[in-house]
């Protein structure tokens, strides 16, 4: 359930060629930016086009990458930066995606009943209750880690965690048994 | 602490190790209670998170990028450099083609000589019969006179089957190759290294190479096998 989680080792960056660190990095953490990526997007193919696209990029500044144990939120930022690019080249798709594609990451047969649902509502949070969350969950980062990614300070982030779990409850239990007002 | 305070705390991170919270929830079992289900749902949340990736993902990844280095690294070359390196490779291979059938095949041939000794070494001289059945394979005839010949072997002149006579002269050792002459074509006349010299000449369908260390034997050696050898066309 919590696999997946291998931080790539500090392996002396003199012994490796490039290559074999790049290697490492796509073995080690591909499938989370790829989690991430679907959360972020909520369509696998697209997720998938821009994880490409992001490690292509990882590929490419390499050499930038100084600490193994940062490579985690460098690869989100670039994926991050990625997506957004994909913004500015197909605004006519965004429509197209957010209509169709809202469910994607809870449209996965697999799992259990509550698995399902509870993707379909995190699927259903908006992007800046969501992207905090899953930065938080899948990602591991910490409050300033996610502060530092979104740009925002810390105690948004904080409130913004707070009502991403608020909703998820709300909608899993379907009222707001928790006593924690929406406005909050 | 209030309980909105600890609830607020407690949703934005589940998992925090804030003092004050802990010692809040210890004091209260109504709070350590909704601390436990939370964290609950939020061991479903990660569990939902953790959808499926693609098996072939990280393969995929490690091949894009290893295809697209190397298309980079092909693109990086420009124009000129692509246009010198087709100049210099139609060069080398006229060059080559200019060389192959003489060049290389003389190159061969000194190969070739340099093994004499030990050919020769072998055993007795070769009869008259044994040369012709091997010469006739190239429609050739030897009539006796040639001298005493060591060694009748075929060999391979930059692929070119040919056979290789060793003749004995009064100065030594010299070398005979017959081959067909249609793939033998553009052999210099004369032609010689820092150790040997030697010349070639058609005889009817057949090309000649004499090669020996000294000029005069290799110019008598020539002189006797356009008397005695013939090949019909």
């Amino acid at each position: 359930m919590f696999g997946n989680k291998i931080d790539v080792s500090p392996v002396s960056t003199d012994m490796m060629t490039k290559q074999k660190r790049y290697e490492a990095l796509v073995k080690a953490l591909h499938a989370d930016v790829f989690r991430y990526a679907v959360w972020l997007i909520k369509d696998r193919a697209i997720a998938e086009d821009v994880v490409q696209e992001t490690f292509l990029r990882a590929w490419k500044s390499l050499d930038s990458l100084q600490d193994e144990s940062a490579a985690k939120s460098w690869l989100i930022t670039i994926l991050r930066r990625e997506n957004a690019r994909r913004f500015e080249r197909k605004q006519f798709d965004l429509v197209d995606i957010d209509d169709v594609s809202v469910s994607d990451p809870g449209a996965s047969s697999d799992g259990h009943a509550e698995n399902r649902q509870l993707r379909k509502a995190i699927a259903s949070l908006s992007d800046e209750y969501r992207e905090p969350i899953v930065m938080q969950v899948l990602m591991g980062f910490n409050g300033d880690e996610i502060a530092k990614q979104l740009n925002l300070n810390k105690n948004t982030v904080m409130t913004r965690l707070f009502r991403a779990r608020s909703q998820i409850k709300e909608i899993m239990t379907g009222d707001q048994a928790v006593g924690v007002q929406k406005n909050g | 602490m209030d309980d909105i305070t600890f609830r607020r705390t407690i949703y934005a991170d589940p998992f925090t190790q804030d003092p004050e919270i802990i010692e809040a929830a210890k004091n209260d079992p109504k709070k350590q209670a909704f601390w436990e289900e939370v964290r609950a749902m939020e061991t479903a949340i990660h569990s939902a998170m953790d959808i499926p990736v693609p098996d072939d993902l990280a393969d995929k990844l490690i091949l894009r990028q290893t295809m697209k280095t190397h298309q980079q690294n092909k693109r990086k070359s420009p124009w000129y450099i692509a246009l010198a390196a087709s100049l210099l490779l139609t060069s080398a291979l006229t060059v080559g083609i200019l060389t192959s059938s003489s060049g290389s095949l003389i190159g061969d041939v000194y190969a070739h000589i340099e093994h004499m000794d030990y050919e020769s070494n072998k055993g007795a001289k070769v009869d008259l019969l044994s040369i012709n059945n091997k010469l006739a394979s190239y429609n050739g005839q030897l009539q006796d006179g040639m001298g005493e010949i060591l060694s009748a072997n075929y060999c391979y002149l930059n692929s070119i089957k040919s056979l290789h006579l060793i003749v004995k002269g009064e100065n030594g050792l010299a070398s005979l190759f017959v081959l067909p002459s249609q793939v033998a074509k553009d052999v210099d006349e004369q032609f010689a290294n820092d150790k040997y010299t030697g010349k070639a000449f058609l005889l009817e369908s057949a090309k000649i190479i004499i090669v020996g260390e000294d000029g005069q034997q290799v110019d008598d050696l020539a002189q006797r096998a356009k008397q005695l050898l013939n090949f019909s066309v």
